[in-house]
């Protein structure tokens, strides 16, 4: 018999919000800031951790890469940016390539190895520059393309170097450097060519091509006393097959070379996790903050409630008067201020989705919409609305009708 | 349609206290009061003497402090909160001494703002309260504001307020309380045509000259009933209890030939009086000064 009179409750709602229109306007502002962050970071991180996932789907999804020490959990990764694991030497070596080379010929093989000093040309320096020393089979493990040049050959030369454009800015002011020289811990190079914009700086090596510069193997080599310093050895299948079975080979020969496992074969999606989980760790964090901005919105729809509430009193008392119950007055006040958080969640999302593309723009990676970050979104601006509501709705339907009739205002 | 076996209302030793310590008085100091269906009963006495406080109670709006109070013989003392409103809603209807309309709802939605709690669509509310406020003579100011109304249309408004849900009893604080004469005539005709239907209407007023509509008159003192005087309808009246003060109202004995010599007179009158009025003032623009009080 008693509806729940909702659509009552809704146009009395508006009727109200529409009559304090400023500041209806500045308490929804409140939730759509909040809301707006939280969807941009949720956006930005499926973004990045799509990003990476797609870069190995890229491949064929057919690589494998082999990390020098035990595969452990990622998380302390965040605790501690750089793990100790870094300085140390690394467990693999040249030998290791040219085993696994010998377990399956189709299988492409490139090892990474990274070079520290300070680049220095005539028009400027670059400090902890990074500088990558690998095969020139590296290409077919990692899409890069080329905008000028070659990538490294078997036959070039030991001083060649392949630059990013960006790092070939800053270096020397142009993107296109070739023939150019520079120098990195009293050994000079030159720039043989120059990669193409890459569409993925964060990806499954871990560097930025974009402001790097790759050198030969050999050449790395001299700046770690003639000794292999190996971070990471791709190997890339031409089918998922081929992969299959050479995995548990490659963990053979290894752990036959080495006599004990102080490495690991990651293949497929596992590859990508050490850097979504940091990102997804580091995103969570970020939403958290943002969430404290909710709460703020969340405690200003609190407020201008009780205001509507106080302003109200009267009305609250003839609406008893005439009949409204306890839940009737509940819901009036309640349904005003889910109006209130939902409408700020609805352009919250709109606008922490367009942010998010405007960032997506400048960070060269597309930010995605999940599900989930819709619904994370809409949940939480009911979850404030219902939070932030209740109190003032409950301290309305509490009212006394006689003191409420003597109320003037 | 209310069986004729039980008392509408049945009070026995109510009292209402307000205030604390040296502040402390009771509003009401044991009221017994037995009230029949289809009775008009007028309450008078002076002011802060409890009659809005009872008329409070017996609307469910307050409660007594002590004291028996059975409606349609249910002690209302076990109600809950959601029973009294839903009896507010369905069997009582109260008109407020300062009209108490919602300052920002059209003439229209006010008088049909009981309807909404009885769970009925927007369009059925509005037909029956735009029937209501033809029956007032006020279907030419529907879509008023409150403040835009005069004070007679403004009570007789919140009479249709009361009276849409068809409430069978009927409480009235001073309906006619700010009203000339003439204006008070036409309110009185209308709760009289109410009682004529089977409503039992109770009514505080000041004016002894509106209790000759009433079947029934009770004056208040302190807090108590001094004196409670039924008018039968061949005009001869009993006294139950008469205090010293009951002879303040000589006026009464005087009144009620001529007033009924009136009524069929002030019944055409006033439904000229009601009309002419409106027709006159819907040409004033809306006084929006109101508003800011």
């Amino acid at each position: 018999m008693r509806r729940l009179l909702i659509f009552d409750h809704l146009s009395s709602a508006l009727h109200s919000l529409r009559a304090n229109r400023t500041r209806s306007f500045l308490t929804t502002l409140g939730i759509t800031i909040g809301i707006a962050s939280v969807t941009t970071i949720l956006t930005l991180a499926a973004g990045v951790a799509n990003s990476v996932n797609h870069q190995i789907d890229d491949i064929g999804g057919n690589i494998a890469v082999v990390r020098p020490g035990v595969s452990s959990s990622t998380v302390p990764s965040i605790v501690r940016p750089i793990s100790p694991q870094q300085y140390s030497t690394s467990t693999l070596d040249e030998q290791d390539i040219t085993m696994i080379n010998a377990v399956d010929p189709k299988l492409a093989v490139a090892p990474i190895m990274t070079v520290d000093g300070t680049l220095k040309a005539r028009n400027g320096n670059v400090s902890n520059g990074m500088v990558v020393a690998t095969t020139p089979s590296f290409i077919k493990t990692t899409p890069l393309a080329m905008q000028d040049g070659d990538f490294i050959a078997d036959d070039s030369p030991a001083q060649s170097a392949i630059i990013g454009w960006k790092m070939a800015i800053d270096l020397f002011g142009t993107d296109s450097p070739l023939g150019q020289n520079f120098e990195l811990r009293k050994q000079t190079f030159t720039v043989v060519g120059v990669l193409k914009k890459i569409k993925n700086p964060i990806n499954f090596n871990n560097i930025d091509f974009d402001s790097s510069i790759i050198i030969p193997f050999e050449s790395g080599k001299k700046f770690h006393s003639g000794r292999s310093q190996i971070q990471q050895i791709n190997v890339v299948a031409p089918d998922s097959q081929t992969l299959q079975t050479a995995v548990p080979k490659i963990e053979a020969v290894l752990d036959a070379n080495h006599g004990e496992r102080d490495f690991a074969v990651i293949s497929g999606n596992a590859i990508a996790e050490p850097t979504n989980t940091m990102f997804n760790v580091l995103a969570r964090i970020m939403a958290a903050i943002a969430v404290v901005s909710l709460v703020v919105g969340g405690i200003g729809i609190m407020n201008i409630m009780l205001v509507s509430v106080a302003e109200r009193t009267r009305e609250i008392g003839i609406r008893k008067a005439v009949g409204a119950s306890n839940i009737n007055i509940v819901w009036q006040f309640l349904i005003e201020s889910l109006i209130i958080s939902l409408t700020g969640g609805l352009i919250g999302v709109i606008i922490g989705l367009a942010v998010a593309y405007l960032l997506g723009l400048f960070f060269l990676f597309t930010p995605i919409i999940t599900l989930e970050t819709i619904l994370v979104a809409g949940g939480l601006s009911l979850i404030v609305g219902i939070i932030f509501g209740i109190y003032p709705a409950l301290r309305a339907a509490s009212k006394d009708p006689i003191e409420s009739l003597r109320h003037y205002r | 349609m209310r069986q004729k076996s039980h008392p509408v209302i049945k009070l026995t030793g109510l009292v209402k206290q307000y205030g604390t310590g040296d502040a402390e008085h009771n509003a009401l100091d044991g009221v017994d009061l037995t009230v029949e269906p289809g009775e008009f009963i007028a309450i008078m006495g002076p002011s802060g003497c409890g009659k809005t406080t009872l008329l409070n109670i017996l609307g469910m709006l307050d409660r007594a402090d002590e004291g028996e109070y059975l409606l349609d013989n249910n002690d209302v003392e076990h109600f809950s909160d959601t029973k009294r409103a839903n009896i507010r809603s369905r069997q009582i209807g109260i008109v407020f001494q300062n009209f108490n309309l919602i300052d920002h709802m059209s003439v229209i939605e006010n008088v049909a703002l009981p309807l909404t709690y009885h769970g009925l669509s927007r369009t059925k509310r509005l037909e029956a309260a735009s029937e209501m406020l033809k029956s007032f003579h006020l279907n030419e100011r529907e879509y008023y504001m409150p403040w835009q109304l005069s004070g007679g249309q403004t009570q007789r408004v919140t009479i249709a307020r009361a009276l849409v849900n068809k409430p069978s009893l009927i409480l009235a604080d001073e309906p006619t309380g700010s009203l000339d004469s003439r204006s008070s005539h036409v309110i009185m005709e209308e709760l009289s045509e109410l009682h004529q239907k089977g409503n039992t209407i109770l009514m505080v007023t000041h004016n002894p000259n509106l209790t000759s509509y009433a079947s029934r008159v009770i004056n208040m003192l302190d807090g108590r009933i001094a004196s409670d005087k039924k008018i039968s309808v061949s005009g001869a009246s009993t006294t139950q209890t008469v205090t010293l003060k009951s002879t303040k109202r000589p006026l009464n004995v005087t009144e009620p030939t001529s007033a009924q010599d009136k009524k069929p007179k002030n019944k055409d009158k006033a439904s000229k009086s009601a009309e002419k009025p409106d027709k006159k003032e819907a040409k004033i623009p809306p006084r929006r000064g109101r508003r800011k009080r």
